[in-house]
């Protein structure tokens, strides 16, 4: 049991991160690109994320404090890597900064943290 | 005698109320309800311009009038309507109908869905464009070439743009389909085909080949060694599938950040 929480932890982490750093990407390229009417379709890391926080107890109130660090530190450090990646390969306009503010908006709307 | 009234709902039964005072329909006379719209002239069914379909039942045809006819009262200025997606698709397994209506002015389209709706049976997806956006998508987007390389379309439409590779809008489209390794166990099987669709089309696109929806069947089966049906199905063998899939996503992945490097070194 405490071996799948741990891993629909892990899945949600994943999901968390993809969506995170999908957005900053976004904000990056907004110039050059247009809106994404057609892909509005795809099922995206947030809705998943979402459907693995709801297996994730408890999952109408916050999760102990231990895990919600280690949820934390760990999209942080996913979502950098991610991004740096890009940058490593002269991507611009990437904004780092908005790693932490995306990534405590978005683990408060899903009731990781408050 | 004719008297014209209209279906009202009621709560076991739904009626049709006529006045009291009439020359004629006597109480316990028979009568025959029939459609107003049936007994006006019928016109003859307009022209449909077919692209890249090459049968359609004469069910699906049908409903396609009929939507054409719902667009048209709807919409006062439009450039062109299209159908596209899996309703094109031989057989009766699609989930929904696309529909594409190119116009200038603001349209509501949400009135239009529920006519559609309601006429048809079938859940509608309706997108709107203009000529920008439209010509913006067939410039840079591997979807939108793909799209309207099979549709019906209402009036003949020619589009010849110039392609252009942006690696950071694909880069952003790319990273959607990561979500299928990660998450294979929870999607479905369209779920799944969608997003190996999207890999697949901008894999194609970055190479210049043309990108449709025959061209991407084939080389998910040459790159995947699946056919489409099997993962709309949702019967892949999970380790086999992901192996590959890593593969030609890696290579896209691959091809995207070496472009978007060679952009950078070059400003």
């Amino acid at each position: 049991m405490a071996q799948n929480r741990n891993k629909l932890i892990e899945l949600f982490i994943g999901n968390i991160s993809n969506a995170i750093a999908h957005k900053i990407l976004e904000r990056a390229a907004t110039k050059e690109i247009l809106a994404d009417k057609y892909r509005k379709e795809l099922v995206n890391s947030f809705e998943i994320a979402k459907r693995y926080r709801e297996k994730i107890n408890p999952s109408n109130r916050l999760i102990p404090d231990k895990d919600a660090v280690y949820i934390k530190e760990k999209v942080i450090a996913r979502v950098k890597a991610e991004l740096m990646t890009r940058i490593s390969k002269g991507y611009e306009n990437i904004d780092l900064e908005l790693i932490d503010t995306l990534t405590n908006k978005t683990l408060k709307d899903t009731k990781i943290i408050l | 005698m004719e008297i014209i009234s209209k279906i009202s709902k009621g709560s076991r039964m739904d009626q049709v109320y006529i006045p009291k005072n009439r020359a004629g329909f006597a109480v316990g006379d028979h009568v025959v309800i029939r459609l107003l719209e049936a007994l006006q002239e019928k016109k003859p069914p307009e022209k449909l311009y077919f692209y890249g379909v090459k049968r359609l039942e004469p069910v699906k045809s049908g409903i396609i009038h009929e939507i054409m006819q719902i667009i048209e009262k709807s919409v006062a200025n439009y450039e062109n309507i299209f159908v596209t997606g899996s309703f094109l698709e031989r057989g009766f397994q699609f989930n929904d109908i696309d529909i594409l209506i190119l116009s200038e002015n603001k349209i509501n389209q949400e009135i239009i869905k529920e006519n559609i709706e309601r006429k048809t049976g079938i859940k509608t997806h309706i997108l709107i464009l203009n000529n920008k956006e439209l010509s913006k998508g067939l410039e840079t987007d591997p979807l939108y070439h793909m799209i309207l390389n099979r549709c019906i379309a209402k009036k003949r439409f020619i589009y010849k743009t110039k392609q252009t590779i942006n690696y950071k809008f694909l880069d952003l489209h790319l990273l959607k389909s990561k979500t299928l390794s990660d998450n294979f166990d929870i999607l479905s099987g369209k779920e799944k085909y969608n997003l190996v669709r999207n890999t697949i089309a901008i894999y194609l696109y970055l190479k210049k080949n043309k990108v449709t929806i025959d061209s991407v069947d084939k080389e998910i089966k040459k790159a995947l060694k699946v056919n489409s049906q099997e993962i709309k199905s949702n019967v892949l063998n999970k380790k086999a599938f992901l192996k590959k899939y890593a593969l030609i996503y890696n290579k896209a992945l691959a091809m995207i950040l070496k472009g978007i490097e060679h952009g950078s070194k070059q400003k």
